[in-house]
């Protein structure tokens, strides 16, 4: 292989599919840097990805694009049709992982020919296989757990032993590792699904027997548990000629016996000596070169101090690829892995690749840094109130933040202050006791704010230690936090802002006001609001004339540092910067390298990926910057995502990792001389910093624009009162509704609607809280329980538009004319977030009138906004007419999906746009698609133990995917395919009809769904079986058709394909009905589109 | 707190934060390495030197004797962005200024950019910018150290292991690291340290299988006894070095040596073998480099910059080399040139038998 020059070689490149938990930005990230790398040594690439809101699958970023399910049949035709040469699979995760895995074992690769290239198969099973694993680090030498395997032969199944034979195989592994606790954990899954630590026996029989059904080889492994150890990562290189380096290590903050993904980790190690770590990489090198890795990859270590001068450790893990670590560790250490390991996939060695960031070195070197990066995940915690978010060996998580700053305590807040997280609990209504148990003990995501007001209370860092089990020395650095806090509350605000604080945290710490989106921590005893109420003006008021200018005039300031790989020692050329507090002289020089004069705009990015915000307005971000870019003017980019492109060093003209605040976005601003900011990309995070921003510009006399649809416009448009008025006039039709802000007017308002009604706090965006209520008993609930109504949190109450056709509109304006990018129609009906619905292009059941009305509401909407850029336009049609049930004039998350569909690429005309131009001038068309393309949503339940399956109110997936087709069943099925939850073509279904109408008002006529079902299963209902759950854990039903939450939360541990809604019932039964029919595998660019305008 | 001041050769004086206190002086470098402080505080290498790290956080795992390189913290003061109170207690004890909570990326560059520079310190109470300023006036060149060697060596011979069934070592202490030592009594080798200026006649009385010039600090040039060892011994008795033992080596046989601008001073300093391709990463710490190998062959090379690594010679039984095998801080990634250096030695006593 080697020995043939790129230029000859077609290679195919397989991407991670949807957002999930343990699969989240990275891969788009890694695999566009690849897609990048190799076309550089002039291959030719063919990208498969099933998720259309990604960069990587944009039709410039290789030689061919598919967005197509991630399975072997649909690949198999991509390789028959492209014929490559050779196949990455270690940039696309697991998932890219497996199904090259699977390619092989099938005969398909081996059929055409195709080369693994990098890491070797072998290599593959060898790290997923824990026994084979664990026999290749005894041959080396390399201590490990101890551990063993549960498995069952090939004839052999779950439910083939009975209970006493099966307890005898788990009590005998426990002893073999020496006794509980234990870790039990599923081998070949994503993010440790179904892993953990187990000290209660009756618990590890239940988790070995659901591991054992979820394995793909059918395997649980059981190890000794060292829980308590540091648990450290390394990020390996290796290239042909065995040169091997050490990109960084990282360390978790969370002892092990926390997923890595779940932890706060700091890189570089802070508590190893140079001993232990230089012997963890030795064995990092080792580990590497047995097991025969070329490109990237990352070992786990545990370490223990024993009492030697190094300490001791344990191997745990290695990842063979590229992986949410390593998009890490590239933007920790400005160390490009994705690109340098399809480099030397490709052949080429290490020190004949440059060091893009200086522009002088080459890869053959490991970074050397000189500052300290923290990472905190960001879960879903206020979108599942049933989940325990108790950490574990198992990931759920959605996303993370990462920041950089001179300390460990500067870089802690930063990264608390990215993530957006707010507590879950207010720690002035915990007692001691509580707070100990539940909050420090327990590990929540609540614990880095528990120790900083266990600190506050008093508590001693011995103290901290022995309820955490964290570290003396990052504990005791909470405690400087505290105590800073404290110092500012007490009138010093200098040890704050050293610390890291921003200048309107410290002057909340002082008694003033608080004008800004998000804070890092602030103690409990403060009651000063801050997060998602933007609306609401801000508490605390100006207590002893503490304004931000004062702390301002008595307090260190910032200045950007260069990320340089080298920690000063060469110069270097990117412009990829992070802001640090001044030690006391001011001698610091200026870093930043960006061109002050000309023309440039910064893009606000959009933080952590979260359930309602994800990849789709990194997508929408990175397109503004091309867009700009392609328009000749510099773009600048802040965000703190560490998986995303909008956080690529080669993205932007100047990428700044920051917080997403007004203060550290006005910082930029000013060092950087914008003319303009674009809020409007990065979803409700840049959104919401929009309002501050422009009073903090102002503050400090920027001549800076928010650029596009100006911040009232926005705010018009989230005012529901001015909102409603504005349709009024226009003659558009919205629901009937209103606010209450007590009780008795919310039920007064119930009546007057009459149910089932919608309701939802005033104040937040994305369907949160939201729900359909039936009866004044259920509104009751709602009020008391859910969301505490009050004058200044008033709800929402809106009739329900019941059984009436969603749709999601998306366009450009340029002030003057609108550019429709594409019409959606929902398969779910109203009562499903419009998040969490499939939807499809174009609509299929809507008249030429109606949607000649959707143009025009859409047209009236956009000028009365004054839009120019984006504007999703949510709407629904019941009797032929048209209601407006949200209009948001910014980026959504249906744009990148639009823009595979339709081939327009909505987000860069649009910038382009905010940027000056007309529509006209750059000749923008719409374009009506003639395949069908349906997206469709993952959902995290697998991840979430005890989380409601249905689809409701609020919006609940990770993530998507695109499946397209001739017709609209094939395309859905395909969606299916490409989720991961394949429609079973045959078998047994179980149809539960009465609990299917749940969302449904009318009664209406179900008997095509049973006799579809019967054309095609064996048709059950509940009432046919003795045990319902025994049946379904038994594999005996296919399909479920239901919407009782019991029910669906069995066929979610058991992997059972479910429908919980009558329009995806009918939808699923439609598919199957295509299942004969060609797979229909096409690239992005060869499905056709009319050149012509929707609804004209 | 107390005040300190940091006076700089481009004229700045930078205020900062006594940690341990007094007044030095020093030519200001950095080291990139983020662990191994302690092995880097009692480095010899580092006499005479006023030691910058570039990773902010130093102290981080405490101090314990067992990490040592020698009997003393070397570097005449320490600059960190924070040093933890542990660090600052044991540099207190040993009377070596600290400071912290100053920009040191601002230094670290400005080295960068113009070199190596001067310095001088003034730390606590006591503290004035001037003080700072009339140390750094008092401030001598490192070449200027002439007799650095006696500072940093042994007085009298000393002999470790010796029992040991390998090859006889014999050790010019030019202010070495114990790893060294460390690593050929591992091999079993015999290994007698001599003082920096130990005579022809002290060496012939051992009779080894191997001259080793360890490492140290400053202008190879002026370890002009150790010179005079390599030019009696070569093509006699296998010769070994390390940093400046590969400089005093190459120096001695009729190559040249350089100051550099700013040296290599870190644990991840690439260095690529010719003759393999295969790239290690290395701990470097010297600011003087061979310029000419003179009748040596370069096999080794530095990656960033194509200066020589390693030097041999087949003929004379020559093997040096520039960055530290020994590690400690540092990758273990070379730690075969001990048994490589050995087996030369070995050669010899075939020869002898």
């Amino acid at each position: 292989m080697s020995d043939q020059t790129a230029e000859d070689r077609t290679i195919l490149l397989i991407g991670s599919g949807p957002i999930q938990i343990g699969q989240a930005a990275e891969f788009d990230y890694s695999g566009a840097q690849a897609c990048r790398a190799l076309q550089e040594e002039g291959a030719r690439v063919v990208l498969v990805n099933s998720n259309p809101a990604t960069i990587m699958t944009d039709s410039e970023m290789a030689d061919k694009v598919y967005v197509e399910p991630i399975t072997v049949e649909a690949i198999s035709e991509i390789i028959a049709e492209e014929n490559p040469d050779g196949v990455i699979a270690g940039l696309g995760g697991q998932t890219g992982l497996n199904v090259t895995a699977e390619l092989a074992e099938e005969g398909v690769l081996d059929e055409y020919d195709v080369d693994i290239m990098g890491t070797p198969l072998d290599t593959i099973y060898a790290t997923e296989d824990r026994d084979l694993f664990r026999q290749r680090m005894e041959n080396i030498g390399e201590p490990v757990a101890a551990s063993t395997t549960i498995s069952l032969d090939e004839d052999e199944s779950v439910t083939d032993f009975d209970e006493e034979n099966f307890r005898d195989r788990v009590e005998a592994a426990v002893e073999e590792v020496g006794g509980l606790p234990v870790i039990a954990r599923t081998t070949y899954t994503l993010g440790g699904s179904g892993s953990g630590v187990v000290d209660d026996f009756e618990e590890l029989v239940e988790r070995v027997r659901r591991g054992l059904r979820l394995s793909r080889n059918s395997e649980v492994l059981v190890t000794e548990s060292i829980e308590g150890w540091v648990e450290l990562e390394y990020e390996v290189m290796r290239d042909a000629d065995d040169s091997c380096i050490i990109i960084c290590n990282m360390e978790n903050i969370d002892p092990m016996g926390i997923h890595t993904g779940e932890s706060t980790v700091v890189t570089p190690s802070q508590v190893i000596p140079d001993e232990g770590h230089q012997a963890m990489r030795d064995s990092a090198l080792k580990v590497i070169r047995e097991l025969g890795i070329q490109g990237g990859c990352n070992i786990q270590h545990a370490w223990r101090d024993d009492g030697t001068p190094g300490g001791e450790y344990r191997v745990v893990e290695v990842n063979p690829r590229v992986s949410r670590s390593s998009a890490l560790a590239s933007k920790a250490t400005g160390y490009p892995i994705a690109r340098v390991t399809a480099k030397v996939a490709l052949g080429k060695r290490l020190h004949e690749i440059d060091n893009e960031i200086t522009g002088e070195t080459t890869a053959a070197f490991e970074p050397a840094i000189d500052y300290v990066v923290t990472k905190v995940p960001r879960w879903p915690k206020d979108k599942f109130g049933d989940v325990d978010f108790e950490l574990s060996t198992a990931m759920k998580s959605t996303g993370e933040a990462m920041a950089i700053g001179r300390t460990f305590e500067e870089s802690l807040l930063k990264a608390l202050r990215s993530s957006e997280y707010d507590p879950a609990v207010d720690f002035s209504a915990v007692d001691d006791g509580t707070l100990e148990s539940e909050y420090l003990v327990r590990a929540t995501p609540d614990r880095p704010y528990a120790i900083f007001e266990a600190f506050a209370r008093g508590y001693t860092t011995e103290e901290v230690v022995a309820l955490t089990d964290i570290h003396e020395w990052y504990v005791e650095r909470f405690g400087n936090v505290s105590s800073a806090a404290e110092a500012a509350m007490a009138g010093d605000p200098g040890p704050a802002t050293e610390l890291g604080f921003t200048n309107q945290e410290v002057t909340a710490l002082a008694g003033g006001e608080f004008n800004d989106t998000h804070a890092s921590w602030l103690p409990a005893t403060l009651h000063v609001e801050t997060g998602d109420e933007p609306d609401e003006e801000v508490a605390t008021d100006g207590g002893d004339g503490v304004s931000v200018e004062t702390v301002e005039e008595s307090s260190v300031g910032r200045r950007f540092k260069q990320v340089d790989t080298c920690a000063g020692e060469f110069e270097a050329s990117t412009p990829y910067y992070y802001s640090a507090r001044e030690p006391l002289s001011d001698i610091a020089r200026d870093e930043v390298q960006v061109d002050r004069d000309v023309e440039s705009v910064v893009v606000v990015g959009g933080g952590p990926i979260r359930i309602g915000q994800g990849v789709e307005f990194d997508y929408c971000a990175v397109h503004a910057v091309r867009a700009l870019r392609e328009a000749g003017i510099d773009a600048h980019v802040v965000n703190n995502n560490p998986e995303t492109v909008s956080t690529d060093y080669d993205t932007s003209d100047g990428l700044f990792f920051e917080p997403v605040t007004a203060e550290e976005v006005a910082d930029v601003v000013e060092k950087t001389n914008a003319d303009g900011v674009m809020v409007q990309f990065g979803g409700q995070t840049s959104v919401n910093v929009g309002e501050p921003l422009e009073a903090e510009l102002e503050r400090r006399g920027l001549d800076c624009a928010i650029m596009g649809t100006g911040v009232e416009a926005m705010d018009l448009a989230e005012d529901r009162d001015r909102f409603n008025a504005l349709m009024d006039e226009m003659d558009i039709s919205q629901p009937e509704g209103g606010t209450a802000t007590s009780e008795a007017e919310a039920l007064d308002l119930a009546s007057d609607l009459g149910y089932p009604v919608l309701v939802r706090p005033s104040y937040v965006l994305g369907g949160r809280a939201m729900d359909v209520v039936y009866s004044d008993e259920e509104l009751k609930w709602y009020i008391e329980e859910a969301v505490r109504v009050s004058p200044d949190k008033p709800i929402l109450v809106d009739e329900f538009l019941a059984d009436a056709v969603e749709l999601d509109v998306d366009a450009v304006a340029d002030g003057e004319s609108v550019l429709i990018g594409g019409v959606m129609e929902h398969v779910e009906s109203a009562g499903v977030h419009s998040g969490d619905s499939a939807c499809m292009i174009p609509p299929r059941s809507l008249s030429e009138d109606t949607l000649a009305r959707v143009r025009e509401v859409t047209e009236d909407i956009a000028r009365a906004l004054d839009t120019v850029g984006l504007l999703n336009v949510q709407l629904a049609v019941r009797d032929g007419e048209v209601y407006v049930l949200e209009a948001n004039p910014r980026s959504s998350r249906t744009v990148p999906f639009v823009s595979k569909a339709t081939g327009v690429p909505i987000a860069k005309l649009a910038a382009k746009v905010m940027a000056g131009a007309t529509l006209e001038a750059l000749s923008a068309h719409e374009q009506v698609p003639e395949h069908v393309s349906v997206k469709e949503v993952v959902l995290p339940f697998d991840r979430l133990p005890g989380a409601d399956p249905r689809l409701g109110p609020e919006m609940k997936s990770t993530g998507e995917v695109m499946g397209t087709a001739r017709s609209f069943g094939k395309a859905y099925l395909k969606a299916q395919d490409a989720v991961g939850k394949p429609i079973p073509r045959d078998g047994t279904a179980l149809v539960d009809v009465e609990t299917l109408r749940g969302l449904s008002q009318k009664r209406e006529d179900l008997s095509d769904i049973e006799e579809s079902v019967e054309r095609n299963f064996e048709f059950t209902t509940p009432d046919d079986y003795e045990d319902l759950e025994g049946a379904l854990q038994d594999g005996e039903i296919d399909l479920i058709l239901s919407r009782d939450r019991d029910l669906l939360e069995v066929a979610v541990d058991e992997e059972i394909t479910y429908f919980s809604t009558v329009p995806s019932a009918r939808a699923s039964l439609e598919a199957i009905e295509t299942a004969d029919e060609p797979l229909d595998v096409l690239a992005l660019s060869e499905r056709p589109t009319e050149r012509r305008d929707w609804g004209a | 707190m107390t005040t300190a001041y940091v006076a700089l050769e481009d004229g700045r004086v930078v205020e900062a934060r006594a940690r341990a206190p007094g007044r030095s002086r020093g030519e200001l470098v950095f080291t990139t390495a983020y662990t191994g402080y302690e092995e880097s505080l009692t480095d010899p290498s580092y006499e005479e030197q006023i030691l910058t790290f570039s990773y902010p956080l130093i102290g981080n795992y405490g101090v314990r004797s067992e990490r040592f390189e020698s009997d003393r913290v070397h570097p005449r003061a320490v600059v960190a962005r924070e040093l933890t109170d542990d660090v600052t207690e044991w540099l207190t004890d040993e009377g070596v200024p600290a400071v912290d909570h100053l920009d040191t990326r601002d230094l670290v560059t400005g080295i960068r950019d113009n070199g190596a520079m001067k310095c001088g310190i003034a730390a606590g109470p006591e503290a004035t910018p001037e003080a700072a300023r009339e140390e750094l006036a008092d401030c001598k060149g490192m070449s200027e150290h002439t007799d650095i060697g006696a500072q940093v060596s042994v007085a009298e011979p000393e002999t470790f292991n010796s029992d040991g069934d390998a090859a006889d070592v014999c050790l010019i202490d030019c202010g070495a690291k114990g790893s060294i030592i460390e690593s050929l009594v591992e091999r079993n080798a015999t290994v007698d340290v001599l003082p920096y200026d130990a005579t022809v006649a002290d060496v012939r009385h051992l009779d080894p299988d191997v001259l080793f010039i360890s490492n140290g600090p400053g202008d190879p040039e002026n370890f002009t006894e150790a010179q005079a060892l390599v030019e009696e011994f070569a093509g006699e008795t296998p010769l070994a070095g390390i940093c400046l033992g590969q400089q005093v080596v190459a120096g001695a046989l009729g190559g040249e040596t350089e100051k550099m601008a700013f040296g290599h001073r870190g644990v991840n300093q690439p260095v690529r073998d010719l003759r393999s391709g295969r790239v290690v990463m290395t701990t470097q710490n010297h600011g003087y480099t061979v310029s000419e190998p003179g009748p040596l062959d370069v096999t080794q090379v530095n990656v960033n910059d194509d200066t020589p690594e390693g030097l041999e010679s087949d003929e004379m039984d020559i093997l040096t080399r520039q960055y530290h095998p020994e590690a400690n801080p540092g990758p273990n990634d070379s730690l075969d040139f001990f048994d490589d250096v050995l087996a030369l030695a070995e050669g010899k006593q075939v020869l002898a038998d």
